[in-house]
């Protein structure tokens, strides 16, 4: 991790930071302290406030929010580094950005999947003026809920849909758009001049699948817990060089599954009917699997901390696939497919009786792949016959 | 598309399917050569993810062969693979693919005209539906 470092303008030895609070005595950030992730009195970083950008592709804000959410930890951020741009929160313009020379803001924290041409030319932007990036949601890591978009035909079908089926807009349609659906066009000539508006496009990226990342911040949105972890490392570096973790690690999982994190009591039961946590009395200590409730945490990477399972919910798997597979939806359709027993009549029956019985699981790619689509094998739809 | 000749991907399970296939190479049966075999130990060892794998490299069919119901060398494997098969081929039916480009089959190791004749007939099938929806890499 020199190479970071020295990228970074970090010396080794640097100059000792003047602090005398505890988490930070003898210029030493003590992480595990009980004011971890937040030091008051936080001194200004010995080489001078560091630049942070923060911004949002196609993300719905939930990820801002959680920054914002981390209480007084937030403030750490303020000083140790000046936030350049937070279209959420700060101001900072596009044309701010432009200005700046390449690699002058030391992390760009971006949230957000990526599906239109402002969102591309934007972490394009930030990538180049920026020496880290960190991909930071389960949108931008994996792309989220958006890339579930991928699943429609095109951008068309989509836009289409929004701005003529949706009540709202359907109702907006009929009253005034007599000749024809009023639907937004990305070019139009208006008498001042040309007005034009991003492009969507067809398929929904992840952020790394457009510009080079550095590491990866899962969740939807981050726990307090992982974004504690990720101001740690930087709060650390900014102050104590202490290296930055390897390029590409991913922030705040660990090695096993979310099974091993969440407290219920596992049975491994079978399971012969699916249901909705709403449908049944849910038992607030046994397996939600075993429970017919169809859960995630077999094949999501532990470092939530399991919040959902906890009270009830099953696991939709924002944290992204375990370490060793890539596709989770796979991974975990392999397991619930196994979770249903074997019958009496199995040896004899019909290929049409298993249909049946898998078809209590509705639609199978939209649970199973809810965060992780931009990064399955197969990432959209597909059209026999070619188009 | 009169000269398309299928990729098809073949797993066929170590006890049953893959002995099959070699009885029918044994008996010199005729088939057409656009199967490639890739054995494991049992069809319930076939991973969703490498048939999903296998479609996003461009496989134009995939075929998991396996033992009869009650005749799996592990009791019970084949019972899994079918769950999971069944429930894949939702999967790649929502993904917009033909759910006929995915076949399972039982082939044991006695069935060499079995394994000639699933392979005729799947090879046949693909080559109807033409090849595979998937883009090549750009």
């Amino acid at each position: 991790m020199g190479i970071l470092n020295k990228l970074l303008g970090k010396e080794k030895n640097g100059k000792k930071c003047e602090c005398g609070d505890s988490a930070v005595s003898n210029g030493k950030y003590v992480a595990d302290s009980p004011v971890a992730g937040f030091i008051p009195d936080l001194p200004v970083p010995p080489g001078g406030k560091i630049k942070i950008a923060i911004y949002w592709a196609a993300a719905c804000g939930g990820c801002d929010i959680s920054i914002l959410d981390s209480d007084e930890k937030v403030l750490n951020i303020g000083t140790m580094a000046d936030i350049v741009m937070w279209p959420i929160a700060a101001d900072g313009k596009e044309k701010d950005i432009e200005a700046m020379d390449d690699g002058a803001i030391t992390v760009s924290i971006i949230s957000g999947a990526i599906r239109n041409s402002e969102n591309e030319h934007m972490v394009k932007l930030l990538r180049q003026k920026s020496k880290l990036v960190i991909a930071y949601g389960t949108c931008a890591c994996f792309g989220g809920t958006p890339a579930l978009a991928n699943l429609v035909n095109d951008a068309n079908e989509v836009l289409k849909y929004v701005y003529t089926k949706t009540p709202t807009s359907a109702d907006f349609q009929s009253q005034y758009a007599k000749s024809g659906a009023i639907i937004p066009q990305t070019s139009y000539q208006a008498p001042e001049g040309e007005l034009t508006l991003p492009v969507v496009y067809d398929v929904v990226k992840s952020l790394d699948q457009v510009v080079d990342v550095d590491y990866f911040v899962p969740g939807c949105p981050p726990t307090q817990e992982t974004i504690t972890k990720l101001l740690d490392a930087l709060v650390n570096f900014v102050y104590n060089n202490v290296a930055l973790p390897p390029k590409g690690t991913i922030i705040g999982v660990e090695n096993k599954t979310l099974c091993e994190e969440c407290p219920r009591r596992k049975e491994n039961r079978r399971i012969d009917k699916i249901h909705e946590p709403h449908e049944v009395d849910v038992d607030p200590e046994l397996c939600l699997m075993d429970q017919g409730i169809l859960c995630l945490g077999a094949a999501t990477v532990a470092g939530c901390g399991a919040k959902c399972t906890r009270v009830g919910q099953p696991c939709r798997g924002c944290y992204g696939p375990s370490k060793v597979v890539q596709e989770q939806g796979a991974s975990i359709f392999t397991a619930v497919a196994s979770l249903f027993p074997v019958l009496e009549d199995d040896p004899t029956c019909d290929e049409s009786k298993i249909i049946d019985i898998m078809s209590s699981i509705k639609d199978p790619l939209g649970y199973f792949y809810a965060f992780s689509m931009a990064k399955a094998l197969i990432k959209a739809k597909v059209t026999e016959g070619g188009k | 598309m009169a000269d398309f000749e299928p990729k098809i991907v073949a797993f066929c399970c170590n006890w049953c399917s893959y002995a099959g296939a070699d009885g029918a190479g044994v008996a010199r049966l005729q088939m057409p050569t656009n199967f490639r075999i890739i054995r494991t130990m049992c069809s319930a060892r076939v991973d969703p993810e490498w048939v999903l794998r296998a479609f996003s490299k461009g496989a134009d069919g995939v075929m998991i062969l396996g033992c009869h119901p009650g005749d799996c060398h592990y009791i019970g494997g084949n019972y899994r693979a079918r769950r999971r098969i069944a429930l894949l081929r939702m999967v790649i039916e929502q993904y917009g693919f033909d759910p006929k480009r995915l076949k399972l089959e039982w082939v044991s190791a006695s069935e060499g005209e079995k394994f000639q004749k699933t392979v005729v007939d799947f090879v046949d099938t693909i080559k109807a539906l033409g090849p595979t929806p998937i883009k090549k890499e750009e």
